[in-house]
């Protein structure tokens, strides 16, 4: 009875060394695996911080100014912000026809030939007999 | 007996087998189940030392890029020499420095060059050479460039911080949670603008610097400070007349006329003069030994009003003595003039002021000779003039709150000053500043450059614009500075501020009020492309 348990043990033991070697290469293979992850996190994100930060240089204003000018688009007259009270109200009938200066973003005056643009025309059908509607 | 002893030496063995189980068990609990999830110390993002600086709008001011420090190990190199050169030619090292190095065996390392760029470090792979290591690093970056390179700052080879904000903000960034940038009160939109044009004015009349600042007046942020010439912060060296001084905050000077603000507001405060009070002017007045002149003709009277928005000196002086030495320097203790403004930035300067503060004294600080400030010093006081009366420290941090403090003068008095600001730009020296549509208040000045030994340049003028809009209730001060600016042909030979420094404020305000959400109050007249 003895020798069966003897016998046991030793077979367990021997046993447990194989399943043990097993699980500690699995881990250190794993472990191996998580720092070249961890490494591969930690370039993408310097490219990430990389790109953004060139990105940052090529939209910056100083640039975008340089582009606006190539293109045409100057300075002079800006877009102008205004509020819904101060917009002038249709049919309200402007004096003089003098020049409107606020309340909506004014294009330069510009030599670049416009396209033009084709104004669709109300449909006699009424609205409840068009497809779709 | 044999056998009993066997069958105990056979239990003592079994204990131990059973022992060392049970541990092995025990640790495998431990790892699995009690500290599961643990990454064992190691960091999911890469360690950078300092965190990205940006602007209001979260656009990128400033952030470390990751470079590498270049070493070697000289003693397995086969040709010193030869490897030296080659090194020096990859990387911009100095040759001889390396030779020195390599040639010298105390050192067994030797730093060939800090900071390469990926391209550089392909450069000295493609070498070949041996005993060449890469240790990581990083670079302090700018997008931006020039833009603000004062403001910013920069960062020395080790990234530790310099100058401006990098040093003055220097705890914040390195200790900023999880890498969260630091965000400042800066618009980068609004500080192109205000450089730019400033740039521009710089070309047309060539002074030799030139600055401005814009600020919030209720939270004193600071949106936008432009000093030039300036310089690169990405560049290794400076070049041409590049300069990393910020004249806005390490430079004092005899801001001139727009000092005058600071004698009407104690005036109205006091009550020592009405709006519409008239003062004799003449052809000069005489203190003591000393004679106040104007700097162009005036007339013979004039009303108080149009003291300050003719800038008469006399008239001024005048006003000034009123109120008398004592309770003027009080005032401007008060105002905080006299002591050196702190703010994040570390650079500052001290006012400069006479230690003897007489009559004669009182009536030239009254128009602003006498007395030097840094311009971010006027510009938080003369905020304080406008804002209600409130006391306003400027902040180059973002912040929502409305930081006005205690209250320096009335705000009956900042009404009235408000009005008469206004009056200034409409019917004074600052007509060139007026945009249509967005009220703005200010005052010119055009001060005489003190030279050496105690006398003023002949013919050299300090031209400044003082700006607060819509003055209504202003939301926005601006200041521009020009140092020493020549005359052209279109401003008829004159330097003044109103040909200078206020046609440059007010293109600045025409295009920043639109992205500072300031509506243009123009009336409306008719639509485009008849739509109505």
């Amino acid at each position: 009875m003895i020798r069966v348990l003897n016998f046991f043990c030793v077979a367990l033991m021997g046993l447990s060394i194989l399943a043990l070697y097993h699980v500690s290469e699995r881990t250190r293979v794993a472990q191996m695996e998580l720092t070249k992850v961890n490494h591969q996190i930690r370039d993408a994100r310097a490219s990430i911080g990389v790109l953004e930060t060139e990105w940052a240089h090529v939209a910056g204003p100083a640039r975008i100014q340089q582009l606006a000018e190539r293109h045409g688009m100057t300075n002079t007259v800006s877009a102008q912000l205004s509020s819904f009270d101060l917009l002038p109200r249709r049919g309200d009938a402007p004096l003089n026809n003098s020049p409107l200066r606020n309340a909506s973003a004014e294009a330069p005056q510009s030599s670049v030939a416009v396209v033009p643009v084709v104004r669709p025309t109300l449909s006699a059908q009424p609205i409840s007999e068009r497809t779709g509607f | 007996m044999a056998d009993g002893l066997f069958q105990r030496r056979i239990v003592i063995g079994a204990v131990f087998c059973v022992a060392a189980f049970a541990l092995v068990g025990l640790r495998l609990v431990d790892v699995t189940l009690l500290r599961g999830g643990s990454h064992g110390g190691y960091e999911d993002r890469a360690v950078t030392a300092r965190a990205d600086l940006v602007d209001r709008n979260g656009e990128l001011l400033a952030r470390d890029l990751p470079v590498k420090d270049l070493y070697a190990r000289p003693h397995v190199f086969w040709n010193k020499d030869e490897a030296a050169h080659d090194l020096a030619g990859a990387t911009g090292a100095d040759e001889r420095r390396l030779r020195a190095g390599f040639l010298n065996a105390k050192h067994p390392y030797v730093l060939i060059a800090r900071q390469i760029t990926p391209a550089t470090e392909a450069s000295v792979m493609h070498l070949g050479l041996p005993g060449l290591e890469f240790e990581p690093s990083a670079k302090r970056y700018y997008p931006d460039g020039r833009n603000a390179a004062q403001l910013l700052g920069v960062t020395d080879p080790d990234n530790n911080g310099v100058s401006g904000l990098e040093l003055g903000l220097q705890d914040r960034i390195r200790t900023s949670e999880d890498g969260e940038p630091v965000t400042t009160s800066i618009d980068m939109r609004v500080q192109y603008i205000l450089a730019s044009e400033i740039a521009a004015q710089r070309q047309t009349f060539g002074p030799r610097a030139a600055g401005g600042l814009v600020m919030d007046v209720r939270t004193g942020e600071v949106l936008a400070m432009a000093s030039l010439p300036d310089f690169d912060p990405n560049a290794r060296a400076l070049t041409g007349d590049d300069t990393t001084r910020n004249i806005m905050v390490q430079d004092v000077y005899e801001l001139g006329s727009v000092f005058k603000i600071f004698s009407f507001a104690l005036a109205f405060e006091d009550h020592t003069t009405r709006m519409d009070e008239v003062f004799s002017i003449g052809q000069g007045y005489k203190i003591g030994k000393y004679t106040i002149h104007e700097a162009e003709h005036m007339p013979a009277v004039l009303a108080a009003r149009d003291i300050l928005a003719q800038s008469s000196n006399i008239g001024t002086a005048q006003i000034a003595l009123r109120s008398g030495g004592v309770r003027q320097k009080e005032f401007l203790t008060r105002m905080g003039l006299l002591t050196p403004i702190r703010t994040e930035l570390p650079e500052q300067r001290k006012p400069m002021y006479p230690s003897n503060w007489g009559t004669i004294e009182t009536a030239t600080i009254g128009f602003g000779q006498g007395i030097s400030v840094s311009p971010l010093r006027f510009l938080a006081s003369a905020a304080a003039i406008v804002n209600g009366g409130r006391e306003i420290i400027p902040t180059f941090l973002k912040t929502d709150a409305d930081r006005r403090g205690a209250q320096l003068i009335k705000p009956e008095t900042s009404e009235q000053m408000r009005g008469l600001l206004r009056y200034v730009v409409t019917n004074g020296t600052g007509k060139n500043a007026n945009v249509e549509g967005y009220d703005i208040g200010g005052k010119t000045g055009s001060a005489q450059v003190p030279g050496e030994h105690g006398r003023y340049i002949p013919h050299a003028l300090r031209t400044s614009f003082f700006a607060a809009f819509p003055i209504e209730n202003p939301r926005y001060v601006l200041f521009v500075l020009l140092d020493q600016p020549h005359g052209t042909k279109a401003t008829y030979g004159f330097a003044l501020a109103g040909y200078t420094a206020a046609p440059l404020a007010g293109r600045v305000i025409s295009r920043i009020a639109p992205l500072l959400g300031v509506p243009n109050t123009a009336p409306p007249t008719r639509l485009a492309d008849g739509n109505s």
